[in-house]
């Protein structure tokens, strides 16, 4: 097997894939690129089981197919040392030798045989559905919820993004039962009703490499695997198993008071003030009347404290409710609009935050957060 | 109580009375557990070597700890104290604060509870006690271990800034050994030092415990007396009869011990999320290592594995070990600041 490839090209896509490979393996192997070679196309994989990626090189010079599996890291960390240049790779299948000549060099490597790298899971032809959406609309859906997602040993469904299709709609949901967060696209959808749990490792894999696409992404999937086919790159990762939980329950559909404030404004009082809050509870508290909000956030353990006001518009009753400021100014920054709408019920029940204006017409951001509570 | 464990081996043992003693390991790396006044004026003390104990003390008479007879006074001597208040917090075997504000007894003076009560224990123990009485917890034991042994000392409100203006820092309740020598670096050598400085500047130096050193230094103590003071670590070690230089060896050791540790942890009923390793090197140079998990510590499985994985940071290359332990903190129901955060309820 040998190939001649580009020192520069090599290694962003390395850089891509290596994403994948995890510190703590459990299969030796898994710590090896998968490369593999035919019709002059390199075929490089990542995996960690759960999730697979895998990139493709079309290549001008290339004789002899084969597969090798290549240890990651000291390939990787020679490449960042090369200046742009073609290497070429020479591999003997037989002793599983790796040499890669460089215009003054000479590197080799011992890889390992390339048939024991785990095989990627087929999808179960009779559950199999596929559906095709653009690039940009997944990767607003991951970004806008991925935040959310939940750390939890003891409910795995809610460490993951809900995405759930349906004729009408496509709506991605994540949520940590603190806060929740639901991105709907009513430009995307699927003949059939049906939905998965993407863990949140693939999905931040696929938020970092959706960016260089520009087609559309294929998804297949089963009720166990899913299948995301990009023009680079393919991204294979196992599906979290359970329900979500009815997260449409818990969204309150009559929140009566209605606050709109410079999104960019609130922010920035909320991250100053914050500071001076009690650093085991971060709680900052809004004091909500007329056409102003009082943000305000003590610690009593060190004497300090603080607040600052800011003009609104405000349509509902004067309101005192308390927040974990960390998550507040999470959702602040996970929403892009110049205006925001926070929805409040009373200082026990769920505050809805809404962008003012829309990023795209066929979208709807819904975020939520529970409140803290304030003694009085 | 006056040298709790050798009194109560003197009164039990008329041969010892009068001689030094010291209760304690009598295997070659054993410690001393607590020594009597005659063995004090040697210099042998609670927690030294009973190697260097005698050497101080060539005539010290080492005796075996007897943990049974120990707590099973320690238990009429509570029974004592409650027969004044309920508000009896425990502080070890043999020590305990009362809050007489109000008590059973109906008594005015609690200098005249203190003398009843030694007489007490005089009387229903054959062993003495030294009491301190102010008007918090913090002055009490400062005043109880100001005029031992068999002392009664009183430190009354009007006197309460002048005495700890005098009182050597090292000698307040409260500050360790590491924070004493910390003061002193910064100039701080008695309470009126600690009292000169700023509550901000004790803040920054001293981190949160800094506003505990600006109170006190006051004579602010305003915690309470707490019959139910909740446990916060459950722990368990070993001395080794000679120092361990495997990694084979301390696996052994460690072992025995989490054995143990988990045997503690079922009887108390407290699983804890954070474990920790100490580790005493033979030159007595002590670290600790420790691991907090999501999970509570409530299997064995888990108590060994995390064992392990600290015992592996452990780094054993230049020095032997001397003595290994474990213990777990994070318990179950300890007092923390409530979670305000309200919660889905999917």
């Amino acid at each position: 097997m040998k190939f001649v490839i580009s020192s520069t090209e090599l290694l962003s896509h390395l850089q891509a894939v290596s994403r994948v490979i995890s510190s703590k393996n459990t299969l030796p192997i898994l710590d090896n690129f998968l490369f593999k070679l035919s019709n002059k196309e390199l075929e490089i994989t990542a995996s960690d089981l759960e999730s697979t990626l895998i990139t493709r090189i079309a290549l001008e010079n290339a004789s002899e197919e084969g597969s090798i599996a290549i240890p990651a890291r000291i390939l990787n960390d020679a490449l960042k040392e090369f200046p742009e240049q073609p290497l070429t790779f020479e591999i003997n299948l037989d002793n599983f030798a790796v040499v890669i000549n460089s215009e003054t060099g000479k590197f080799n490597i011992v890889g390992q045989n390339g048939s024991d790298f785990p095989q990627l899971p087929d999808l179960k032809d009779e559950q199999k559905i596929s559906f095709k959406l653009s690039s940009d609309v997944l990767l607003a859906g991951i970004s806008n919820t991925i935040f959310a997602t939940a750390d939890d040993e003891l409910r795995p469904v809610m460490n993951g993004i809900f995405i759930e299709l349906s004729p009408d709609n496509l709506t991605f949901v994540a949520s940590d039962a603190h806060k929740l967060v639901r991105y709907r696209r009513t430009d995307a959808g699927t003949e059939t009703e049906s939905s998965f749990i993407l863990p949140r490792k693939p999905a931040s894999l696929l938020k970092n490499i959706l960016p260089g696409e520009s087609n559309e992404v294929i998804v297949e999937f089963d009720d166990k695997n899913a299948y995301f086919i990009l023009e680079k790159y393919k991204l294979v990762s196992r599906l979290i198993d359970g329900n979500y939980p009815s997260y449409t329950s818990v969204i309150p559909s009559d929140n009566p008071n209605k606050l709109t404030i410079d999104r960019v404004e609130f922010y920035n009082a909320l991250k100053r003030v914050s500071v001076f809050s009690n650093q085991a509870s971060n709680l900052i508290k809004l004091k909500i009347s007329g056409n102003q909000i009082n943000i305000s956030a003590q610690d009593l353990d060190f004497s300090v404290s603080a607040y600052e006001r800011l003009n609104c518009q405000y349509d509902g009753e004067e309101m005192e409710i308390g927040f974990k400021s960390i998550f507040l100014i999470e959702i602040l920054s996970n929403i892009t609009s110049e205006n925001v709408i926070m929805e409040l019920s009373d200082p026990t029940r769920a505050g809805l935050l809404f962008p003012v204006e829309k990023e795209e017409d066929n979208e709807d951001v819904l975020m939520l957060l529970m409140p803290m509570m304030i003694n009085t | 109580m006056d040298a709790f464990f050798a009194s109560i081996e003197q009164r039990d043992n008329p041969e010892l009375r009068g001689k030094p003693v010291a209760v304690g390991g009598t295997a070659n790396r054993g410690v001393v557990a607590a020594a009597s006044y005659e063995a004090r004026k040697f210099g042998v003390h609670s927690a030294m070597a009973t190697k260097i104990a005698i050497r101080l003390c060539p005539k010290l008479q080492i005796v075996k700890p007897r943990f049974n007879i120990y707590r099973k006074v320690s238990k009429q001597i509570q029974q004592i104290f409650l027969e004044y208040t309920d508000l009896v917090e425990p502080l070890s075997l043999d020590e305990a604060f009362l809050d007489v504000t109000k008590n059973k007894k109906g008594a005015a003076s609690a200098t005249l509870i203190a003398k009843e009560i030694k007489t007490r224990i005089r009387n229903e123990t054959d062993l003495t006690a030294s009491a301190g009485i102010s008007v918090n917890k913090f002055l009490a034991k400062i005043a109880s271990d100001y005029n031992k042994p068999d002392g009664l000392f009183l430190i009354p409100p009007e006197k309460v800034i002048k005495f700890i203006e005098e009182l050597d820092i090292d000698k307040f309740f409260g500050v360790g050994k590491v924070t004493a020598r910390k003061m002193h670096k910064l100039g701080i050598h008695k309470g009126k030092d600690l009292k000169s400085r700023d509550r901000s500047e004790l803040i920054r130096l001293f981190g949160k415990p800094g506003i505990f050193y600006y109170n006190i230094a006051r004579g602010n103590d305003d915690r309470a007396v707490n019959p139910d003071r909740v446990r916060k670590s459950i722990g368990a070690e070993l001395t080794f009869e000679k120092d361990l230089s495997t990694r084979f060896e301390l696996i052994v050791e460690l072992y025995k011990i989490e054995k143990i540790l988990m045997e503690r942890i079922n009887k108390a009923g407290k699983p804890g999320r954070t474990l920790t390793l100490k580790v005493k090197y033979a030159d007595f140079e002590q670290i600790t290592r420790s691991k907090t998990v999501q999970e509570k510590i409530t299997k064995f499985s888990m108590l060994h594995n995390y064992s392990k994985e600290l015992l592996q940071q452990i780094d054993i290359s230049e020095k032997k070990v001397r003595l290994l332990g474990l213990s777990v903190s994070n318990l179950e129901d300890e007092d923390q600041a409530p979670d305000l955060q309200l919660t889905l309820d999917f």
